[in-house]
């Protein structure tokens, strides 16, 4: 089988400090995997590379055989022009820790700006769609109103709904439930439980353990930029092979 | 010796009309210098050093002259190139100039002020960059700089009463006419006054209800 996702000797750093090191990761059609890790570690930074909306020095990342990001050109690496990353970047979708809803457009409007603007369909085609896909987070009732008129909840549960109309490949969750306030977090942890039901293929950051371990189908840990150990979650949070490992485990779990 | 009254009755005509084209260059102006300076203000805040460069070399040198300046120079100085503009165009690219540096300096300024955030969900998505522009940028910094804009037409309206300097027969230069034959300063100038404040009160008042309008967010 083919993975959606194929990424080798990933590399990136800010400065002086190396965020991923020699990164190598596959992800397959449904699955479901569960990066977790300390502050730091990079899992963050390396789900804005495979949105490409991070530059990274070496390595490459594949979706579905094709480079994202670069070319090469006579031996050497060049960035691709801005027109070719956003037709890249329109077959992923990242959901963000602080929803990064548009604050000028209703939820029905934040649904349905993909759909029109990237891929120009008519405008009651998409709205279709759109209604359909805020029906599935629970939020039909609300498409009319702006983000600044739901809770957090329900703004990210929008984002989730706008990153999915756009029918991606791969859905990238990066600490969606963080900002959230504790009553809050389960309904957006539902939603994505559906999802991974429905065989969405996803890669979820996150510091719920109790969800990670629950809803994926692997889970990586990463620690100082590079992945220390991946495998069924069973085993990462069952049997832990390293004590960095070990002691990440002992240390949120309480 | 006349009345107010009879004079007004006589001159009123001369003196709407000198209002009607206040209003005229005020509204050209804004409208051409709106529309400028939305391009300007885009290119000083995602151009690259390189090509912002002569825009804000053009936003600095024109926000740093007085009004005056711009237009007996907007009138004066392209006969030297062999252009000879009437008053009323000259005193419009004035006008017009000094509106879209204002423009585009306030709305670098909203643009500038948008969190990284929401240029990450644009491409997210898959926006190219104009079109996030378009539909993503230009519409949360345009709704921030409405009040601004409204002090930006304001200033555009009380600006124009310079263009009598030059011999626009606006309302200030028809006031300065009749009170020349009548010598009624203080009935005409005041009511010149009350004219520009009217007409400044009803811009007030149309960016408040737009606000109000579009203050759903």
């Amino acid at each position: 089988m083919q993975p959606i996702l194929a990424i080798k000797g990933l590399t990136k750093s800010f400065g002086p400090n190396v965020i991923l090191r020699d990164v190598d990761f596959e992800v397959f059609p449904a699955d479901v995997v569960a990066i977790i890790g300390s502050s730091g570690s990079g899992k963050t930074t390396l789900l804005r590379c495979i949105d490409l909306l991070e530059e990274f020095e070496a390595g490459e990342i594949r979706l579905d055989g094709e480079q994202l990001g670069y070319r090469s050109s006579g031996g050497r690496r060049v960035r691709l022009p801005g027109r070719q990353l956003a037709m890249q970047r329109a077959k992923i979708a990242m959901v963000f820790q602080s929803y990064n809803l548009f604050p000028h457009l209703t939820a029905l409007g934040n649904v349905m700006i993909g759909l029109t603007r990237v891929q120009h369909k008519p405008k009651a085609e998409a709205r279709a769609i759109a209604e359909a896909w805020l029906e599935r987070v629970g939020l039909a009732e609300r498409r009319d109103h702006h983000p600044s008129a739901l809770s957090g909840g329900q703004q990210q549960r929008v984002a989730i709904a706008r990153a999915l109309a756009m029918e991606p490949r791969l859905l990238l969750l990066d600490e969606v439930t963080s900002a959230l306030d504790p009553e809050l977090v389960q309904e957006v942890l539902l939603t994505i439980r559906r999802l991974a039901e429905a065989g969405t293929t996803m890669l979820i950051v996150t510091h719920e353990m109790r969800f990670a371990r629950q809803v994926s189908t692997r889970t990586v840990f990463m620690d100082q930029g590079g992945i220390l150990e991946e495998g069924p979650p069973e085993v990462i949070f069952g049997s832990p092979k390293t004590a960095r490992l070990a002691e990440f485990l002992a240390n949120v779990s309480h | 010796m006349q009345s107010f009254a009879s004079v007004l009755d006589v001159s009123s005509g001369l003196l709407l009309r000198g209002l009607a084209l206040t209003v005229a260059i005020s509204i050209a102006a804004v409208l051409a210098g709106s529309v400028i300076g939305t391009v300007i203000g885009p290119i000083l805040t995602y151009g690259g050093r390189l090509s912002a460069l002569p825009f804000r070399v053009f936003v600095d040198v024109v926000r740093g002259t007085p009004v005056l300046v711009l237009i007996l120079a907007s009138y004066y100085m392209p006969a030297g190139l062999g252009i000879s503009p009437g008053p009323i165009e000259a005193g419009v690219v004035a006008l017009s100039i000094f509106c879209a540096s204002h423009v585009g300096e306030t709305l670098r300024g909203a643009l500038v002020a948008i969190p990284p955030t929401q240029i990450d969900a644009g491409r997210s998505i898959g926006l190219t960059f104009p079109r996030m522009l378009w539909y993503v940028l230009l519409p949360q910094a345009l709704r921030q700089i409405a009040p601004n804009f409204v002090n930006t037409a304001v200033e555009i309206v009380k600006a124009s009463s310079l263009l009598s300097a030059i011999g626009v027969g606006e309302l200030l230069l028809t006031t300065q006419e009749i009170v020349g034959r009548t010598f009624m300063t203080m009935e005409f100038y005041a009511l010149a006054g009350a004219l520009y404040l009217a007409v400044n009160l009803t811009i007030g008042a149309g960016g408040w209800w737009l606000e109000r309008r579009f203050s759903a967010r």
